[in-house]
């Protein structure tokens, strides 16, 4: 079994932010990320950064990457890409597939920095070549300098659909249409996207855009069965975490997007501040790092983290504010019987499992995202329920009337991602 | 969008960006796709070289022939699996073109070809 101090799990601006502060505190830091370069949704934006700090402010996110780079191989961090950590175990062990095979590594404190994923809401159409979320389409305008297409649907109303349509119009696309509501929103064409319809208006496109927001990903934090609190700022639910952003497991950590940050300058300084901590920095530092954190976060969020912290919420609260556009699809989905033009709709994308079966599934007593699941394989399949669990929750609070804040993430089991069976065979232990 | 926006009809490249500046020199990568040869650049998904030129499906569903394409580009969805030089289940997201590389679109679940599974 390989071992070290700090295991970083996710090499995006917190997870980067968490190694170098851990390194610089005298840690031996092993940084891992799936992709084949460290940088994470840094690579793929080119908003100027603010608020981060360290030098970076005014560039362009893709531009900061380099600099980051360069501090990780100055601060002697191990830098592990082609690797997805897929497992974390009861004795703390993590495990790891590469190219070149599988191992366990033990590590004395884990930090998970695994951030977002894009919200995405089943709508007619939804699953025809050419429909792509809002990091898909940022990732080949900048990462790949491709145009998604040339005429381009929206679907969104956020900060996240806002910084999307500046990015496609200064790529050369052209926005033809947007829509705040997904319910309302209906795509067509021959095997690709040819017409899109909502708001009573029907535009050609050849695609469309899902920019709903972003949905926390701390899976590995979720096989750990660490505890959790609802947000109703996100319409999910959350990792309990400490003021040092340490979780329910002993030395598990979970910082940035993954935790609910809204923004890259948030991620960057719990990074900072999960790192320090796991590598038992002196409280001076991290004292100071607390008040950075606390001047990132903006007040609604910092209320947000002070409710989940001391364990606190507010029901009607928690239920009056839950952001409207996911509330308005579960209305929309239930509001007739099965027959209505979404129950045919693929709610699970992978096992193409309908919304009208998923409603039938709860008409005969699934209570449950895990009962869904054993009744439809709903969520079964390779995206292991990412893109669909969302949409699950809404139909059983439209159709049962259960709170959202009640409603769990199904239970989460290794593998975290699809894996070849020769990283299991020849793991090294 | 402008003419300068493409190489040739149907390419979708972005050659020219306000703060990317033009897009960079890079090797030519000749791969295959259904029998047909592509011109892809160094280091890009193989997803990517196939949208730069109009082509979304990556493969289509089992028990019917839905077609997908690129859906989350980030490894996530597996929308996107194809089958890249005899193994099947790849994800065009994130595996980047080589030269010589043969790719088909996937049907169902995919098979191996050429060596043993």
């Amino acid at each position: 079994m390989k071992t070290t101090g700090i295991a970083v799990i996710g090499a995006g601006p917190a997870g980067i932010a968490a190694a170098l502060a851990a390194s610089e505190a005298g840690a031996a830091v092993t940084l891992i990320d799936e992709n084949s370069t460290v940088g994470g949704q840094l690579r793929w934006r080119i908003a100027a950064l603010r608020g981060l700090g360290d030098g970076l402010d005014g560039l362009p996110a893709c531009q900061a990457v380099e600099r980051l780079e360069e501090r990780l191989a100055a601060a002697d961090v191990s830098v592990l890409t082609n690797a997805v950590a897929w497992g974390l175990f009861e004795d703390g062990s993590l495990a790891v597939a590469t190219p070149g095979g599988g191992f366990l590594l033990q590590a004395e404190k884990i930090v998970v920095a695994t951030g977002s994923v894009d919200l995405a809401l089943p709508f007619p159409g939804w699953t025809l070549p050419g429909v792509l979320t809002a990091r898909a389409a940022q990732i080949l305008l900048h990462l790949h300098r491709v145009l998604p297409g040339r005429r381009v649907a929206v679907v969104g109303e956020g900060l996240d659909a806002a910084e999307l349509v500046t990015d496609l119009e200064t790529a050369g696309a052209e926005v033809v249409l947007r829509a705040s509501d997904p319910a309302q929103v209906v795509v067509s064409g021959d095997g690709r996207v040819e017409w899109v319809t909502a708001n009573g208006e029907r535009r050609e496109a050849d695609a469309v855009v899902i920019a709903l927001g972003r949905q926390p990903d701390p899976e590995l934090a979720l096989q750990a069965q660490v505890d959790l609190g609802y947000s109703a700022r996100l319409g999910c639910h959350l990792p309990l975490r400490s003021a040092l952003l340490e979780t329910s497991r002993p030395g598990l950590y979970v910082a940035g997007e993954a935790a609910g940050a809204a923004d890259l300058a948030e991620s960057f300084a719990e990074g900072r501040l999960a790192g320090l901590a796991a590598a038992g920095a002196s409280p001076e530092r991290i004292a100071a790092t607390q008040e950075a954190l606390a001047r990132a976060r903006s007040p609604e969020r910092s209320v947000e983290v002070d409710r989940l912290r001391l364990g606190t919420s507010d029901r009607a609260q928690v239920e009056a504010d839950t952001s409207s556009p996911w509330r308005s699809w579960g209305r929309a989905a239930t509001a007739e019987g099965r027959d209505n033009s979404l129950a045919r709709v693929a709610l699970c994308r992978c096992e193409q499992v309908t919304i009208g079966e998923v409603r039938q599934a709860i008409e005969e007593g699934a209570l449950t995202i895990n009962d869904i699941k054993r009744r439809t394989r709903a969520g079964m399949g390779l995206c292991q329920g990412i893109f669909c669990t969302g949409a699950m929750a809404l139909l059983l609070h439209a159709e049962r009337g259960i709170p959202l804040s009640e409603i769990v993430p199904m239970t989460e089991r290794p593998p975290a991602r699809p894996i070849p069976l020769v990283s299991l065979v020849e793991i090294e232990e | 969008m402008d003419q300068a926006h493409r190489n040739q009809a149907g390419d979708l490249r972005v050659l020219h960006h306000p703060v990317l500046g033009d897009l960079p020199e890079s090797r030519p990568v000749q791969i295959t796709v259904d029998g047909q040869p592509l011109l892809a650049r160094e280091g890009e998904a193989i997803a990517a070289a196939l949208l730069a030129h109009g082509i979304l499906v990556c493969r289509t569903m089992p028990g019917g022939r839905e077609p997908r394409g690129v859906f989350c580009a980030l490894g996530r969805c597996a929308d996107c699996l194809m089958t890249v030089d005899g193994e099947p289940n790849v994800r065009a997201c994130l595996i980047p073109v080589r030269e010589g590389q043969v790719v088909w679109t996937q049907a169902g679940l995919g098979r191996w070809e050429g060596r043993a599974g």
